[in-house]
């Protein structure tokens, strides 16, 4: 093999479950306050048991979770192509001002004169998405993207239902959509009806107008989609379903291939989610925290959730009640700290630079499927924006599916990329390289996905099969989890 | 891919063995290989009446997740609670230990819909 | 642009190697109508580092905070101490910059962090299972009110008055597009009678939703309802909004709750003007896969050593789809290995520390308390209304507390308009020292 990869084997650490520190928990850390106990008249209500939390000293703490987080592969460690995720750098400089105590330590019910610094940052913000995506308003109540197609769907109801549409309750899906999509629908009481991609991966428009009737409340669609290809036809397929008395929703997990190029605001939707942990680079944590501000053009400004930050004459304030709003979504604002963090991200671009996180990333994406199409099945040909699908078709032949090809990118020192999503291809593999990755790594990326290549065509398959052997545990018995749940630590 | 003689299959994949006015449910062969390794099975409660067609349960694997569909009309009058415990059943055993529900069929059944064994062959060689 | 690593000759490079010319050529799938001009878009210029810490300081100066202030404010967030280890934890790259853990060899750390919070959520909550988190607890009582309706498969929804309104606005909001009742019982302002709830309960209801300790801080005993609610074979939710009481008190497991959902903001995560906090969400084990939220199980991996993963993922949306228990999908994951580290840290000890200082800073509070402001009777933990004269001396009181730099507490109508405005909302926490609580009712003394 010519190829260096930057995983080895180094000093790695079994650790026990807190739980298993086995001896009496130390003299615990000092705390503030009243030093008192409770009065009196709680002493009926007292636990008759302690719940049974360990308790280590500080030191024990800071190194059992050190040696947890070096277990895992985070952005920071190295390259993490997932697609539909947006994995890319998270300025470190971003985590400094979130945590500066005039915007870490602020109540959320403190006086509104007492906050005007933040209410500033958060409306400077929502402008920027507004202009950002191309749209008239912006919600930042939405705790996460999921949670801003739920918004957007009251609002698309309760437009329609301002309209005397009430029966409309027809959502139309592509089957590439994300799985948010169909459950969020649910619950806005309406149903889904999924459209079968074209040959191209792309809304079939005579497949589209098939479904178009006096039923359909909304279409929901990701452009680029989730193939990673741009739906061409997007301003007809916005035109059709407004003709047919529909709105059209925009999940925005793919905005990445389009920031600062072209709006989709300007595309004819109607309203567009975005995920500030992938396109406004806020650290995925494991799973969360994300946000997932919703924009909004003239048709459904009116009915935007509540509380609303507005600005009058330099002064911030907080509108609490609107009779056309859908209500309250969140016992908050929203996810501030999330929101710091993306109005810094933005502040560094700025108008002369924010263009380049598209192109960059959509350089990246057809970098590396240019330099794999020749050894993967490609199931969609032609450009494609900040992500690429392959399949593993080819490699079927040697016996190897995708999931060894994910595995054994662990041992070359590569998270995997996407696997089997989106579900219109058999074995889909989604690569979405980012902005932030330099030429260098995504070489080396696409050099270990060549090499597997070449060991399939070899026959040369064990190290596939066995993936992965450097990590701290091998593959894992999902079927063993799910059989018999154990959930809680029991002693 | 086994299809037993005795047993009447659908086209969603459920086998229904009918012994006098009780009918038994399960999923074939085919159905237990293309879920996987099942890992849950959701019962419905004895004394339940099903349509025919209507879904009554769910077979649950790692990653996939399946209604099951009543192949003929009835009362539920006992369900496999083994399963509770061993949802393995059904990929070890799809036509035996593996049955899911028993039913008291409906008088007003027409089962014109289900396929004899050799019908349900050439059904999945399609 | 100093994020990303491409230089123009890189960038070039990699044109040339697909053929194309420039830039333009990768986005030839997008009719040209759209494009924007580069450096039109109504974008600010670009700052350097140095002047994005000059704006946010200038913009965090702007602002009062817990810190340099007194603060008595509660109403589902709190002023809890936050040790340092805490942020350490949270800011290793590893935790900070990972994905869901969808790969779970390369996210041991992640899954075990989260095993490890789930067990020790279900140990402070008195619940049997945990997940791995919800967005807050508005929203993690909502799920909680959709679960009781699978469970069940009833649809009448029974919410006591004392819920905080906030959490009772959410839930109807997600309920309201749904078939069945919605029903919010009135139990007037500081109410603390359970029969007015339980009379509500029949045989079509699927949950009924209490606060403990109640919106007004009231603790009292849940046993009649979870009588109440075998009769009618419905589920009985038990919401709190600081978890840091059950370091002390009875947990809802204690009073027999199916469901019990709410914040975890006190378990080492700051205020931060609102988020992000913590929702947490318990149950009885036999509910389990009608759960919302991602868990983690345990397991072996392929040489027998133990292991975790994500686990019941047939629960979730994408692969239920529109039968997906929730459609949540990112979560709070970092703020639950925030969490979990602040147990770590604390021990059972160190959280009923926290729990008696808090409590005692507002039994303090309340013995001081001049004759003409009067706090609600009965067991509190560490929030309480004061209701004054009037309107206008509560006001008074609070305008002349601003002017030290206090914040005195949450006027009782901006969560419910109905309520006259004369209460006030205050709380405490293990911040609040001796000489705070006597700047607090010198300023009464002095608006009196």
């Amino acid at each position: 093999m010519s190829q260096q990869y930057s995983s080895v084997s180094g000093m790695q650490h079994e650790e026990p479950l807190l739980f298993e520190h086995a001896h009496e928990a130390p003299e615990s850390i000092s705390l503030p306050g009243v030093q008192a106990d409770a009065p009196s008249s709680l002493d009926a209500f007292k636990r008759k048991k302690a719940a049974n939390i360990p308790g280590l000293s500080e030191p024990e703490t800071v190194r059992h979770f050190v040696r947890l987080s070096q277990w895992n592969h985070g952005i920071e460690t190295g390259f993490y192509p997932l697609g539909s995720c947006t994995m890319k750098y998270n300025p470190r400089v971003n985590e400094q001002i979130a945590r500066l105590p005039g915007l870490a330590h602020v109540h959320p019910d403190q006086p509104e004169d007492s906050v005007q610094g933040i209410l500033g940052l958060l409306h400077e913000l929502q402008g920027w998405l507004a202009e950002i995506a191309g749209f008239k308003d912006v919600t930042l109540q939405p705790a996460a993207g999921a949670h801003g197609e739920l918004a957007g769907l009251m609002m698309i109801r309760k437009c329609l239902d301002a309209r005397g549409e009430e029966n409309r309750k027809k959502v139309l899906v592509p089957d590439s959509a994300h799985g948010t999509n169909p459950a969020s629908a649910a619950l806005c009481g309406m149903y889904t009806v999924e459209i079968k991609s074209g040959a191209d991966g792309r809304i079939d428009l005579e497949e589209l107008k098939k479904h178009l009737d006096g039923d359909v409340a909304a279409l929901m669609m990701t452009n680029p989609n989730t193939a990673g290809t741009f739906e061409t036809d997007i301003k007809e397929i916005c035109q059709l379903v407004h003709d047919a008395g529909g709105l059209v929703y925009g999940d925005g997990a793919n905005l990445n291939a389009l920031v600062g190029v072209a709006r989709p605001g300007d595309m004819g939707l109607d309203c567009l989610h975005i995920n500030v942990h992938k396109t406004f680079s806020t650290p995925h944590g494991g799973g969360g925290p994300g946000a997932g501000p919703v924009a909004v053009n003239d048709t459904l400004k009116p009915f935007l959730p509540v509380p609303r930050i507005v600005e009058n004459a330099g002064v911030y304030a907080i509108e609490t009640e609107d009779e056309q709003s859908i209500g309250t979504i969140l016992s908050t604002l929203g996810q501030t700290g999330v929101y710091m963090r993306a109005n810094a991200y933005i502040s560094a671009f700025g108008k002369q630079h924010i263009h380049k996180i598209a192109q960059d990333a959509v350089l990246n994406a057809n970098y590396v499927l240019s330099r794999l199409k020749d050894k993967y099945h490609v199931p969609f040909e032609g450009l494609c924006k900040h992500e690429c699908l392959l399949t593993d078709e080819w490699q079927n032949k040697h016996g190897v599916k995708t999931l060894d090809i994910a595995k054994r990118l662990i041992d070359l020192g590569f998270h995997p990329m996407t696997v089997y999503f989106p579900l219109i291809v058999h074995g889909a593999m989604l690569i979405e390289p980012t902005e932030t990755e330099s030429k260098d790594t995504l070489d080396a990326f696409c050099d270990a996905m060549l090499e597997i290549a070449a060991q399939c065509e070899a026959g040369d398959t064990q190290a596939l099969h066995d993936a992965p052997l450097k990590p701290i545990r091998r593959r894992l018995d999902e079927t063993q989890a799910a059989r018999k749940p154990v959930l809680v630590w029991s002693e | 891919m086994s299809v037993p003689t005795d047993l009447r299959y659908t086209k969603e994949h459920e086998w229904v063995r009918i012994e006098g006015d009780t009918a038994t449910f399960g999923i074939s062969d085919h159905a237990q290989e293309a879920l996987g390794d099942i890992v849950f099975v959701e019962l419905p409660e004895v004394g339940r009446s099903i349509d025919a067609g209507e879904a009554y349960g769910v077979v649950e694997s790692v990653k996939a997740v399946s209604d099951v569909y009543a192949p003929v009309a009835g009362e539920v009058i006992e369900i496999n609670e083994t399963l509770e415990s061993e949802a393995d059943l059904v990929n070890s055993d799809p036509y035996g230990a593996g049955w899911i529900i028993k039913v008291k069929i409906s008088d007003n059944n027409a089962d014109t819909d289900l396929m004899n064994p050799s019908e349900y062959e050439s059904f999945l060689d399609e | 642009m100093r994020y990303l690593p491409h230089t123009q000759n890189d960038r070039q490079t990699m044109l040339d190697s697909m053929g194309m010319q420039d830039m333009s050529a990768l986005f030839a799938d997008v009719p040209s109508e759209f494009y924007l001009k580069e450096g039109e878009i109504g974008l600010p210029d670009a700052l350097s580092e140095a002047g994005i810490v000059k704006k946010f300081i200038n913009a965090a100066e702007k602002n009062r905070n817990a810190i340099n202030t007194r603060c008595f404010l509660g109403g589902g967030t709190y002023y809890h101490f936050v040790p340092a280890v805490v942020d350490y934890v949270i800011s290793r790259g590893e935790f900070l910059t990972a994905y869901t853990p969808y790969q779970p060899e390369i996210a041991q750390g992640t899954l075990q962090a989260l095993f490890e919070y789930q067990t020790m959520i279900a140990r402070l909550t008195g619940m049997e299972v945990s997940n791995a988190s919800m967005y807050e607890a508005a929203t993690a009582t909502a799920e909680a009110a959709l679960m009781a309706r699978r469970v069940t498969r009833k649809t009448r929804t029974v919410i006591a008055g004392s819920v905080n309104p906030r959490y009772r606005a959410v839930t109807q909001n997600y309920l309201s597009r749904l078939e069945g009742d919605y029903v919010e019982v009135d139990m007037g302002i500081l109410g603390t009678d359970l029969s007015k709830v339980i009379a509500e309960i029949d045989d079509t209801t699927a949950s009924v939703i209490v606060q403990y300790p109640d919106f007004y801080g009231s603790v009292y005993d849940l046993v009649p309802l979870r009588e109440a609610c075998d009769a009618h074979k419905c589920l009985m939710v038990v919401a709190f909004s600081d978890v840091s009481a059950f370091g002390l008190i009875e947990a809802p497991g204690a009073y027999g709750a199916d469901i019990a959902v709410g914040s975890g903001q006190a378990l080492g995560i700051p205020m931060a003007f609102g988020g992000p906090h913590l929702g947490v969400f318990a149950c009885k084990q036999k509910y389990l896969r009608q759960m919302p939220g991602r868990v983690c199980g345990l397991t072996k991996d392929a040489d027998g050593k133990r292991g975790f993963v994500l686990t019941l993922s047939t629960r979730e949306q994408h692969i239920r789809r529109e039968k997906a228990t929730s459609n949540i999908c990112t979560n709070q994951g970092l703020m639950c290995t925030a969490a979990a580290t602040y147990m770590a840290l604390m021990g059972d000890e160190g959280l009923k520390t926290v729990a008696n200082h808090s409590a005692a800073a507002l039994d303090l509070l309340i013995s001081k308390l001049p004759s003409h402001v009067v706090a609600a009777s009965g067991a509190h933990y560490n929030e309480t209304v004061l209701t004054f004269e009037s309107g206008k001396k509560r006001d008074a009181f609070i305008a002349e507390a601003r002017k030290q730099d206090i914040f005195a507490g949450i006027p009782l109508e901006k969560f419910d308009k109905t309520i006259e405005a004369k209460h006030l909302l205050v709380a405490t926490t293990e911040m609040i020292e001796e000489d705070d609580v006597n700047a607090l009712i010198a300023a009464m003394e002095v608006a009196s």
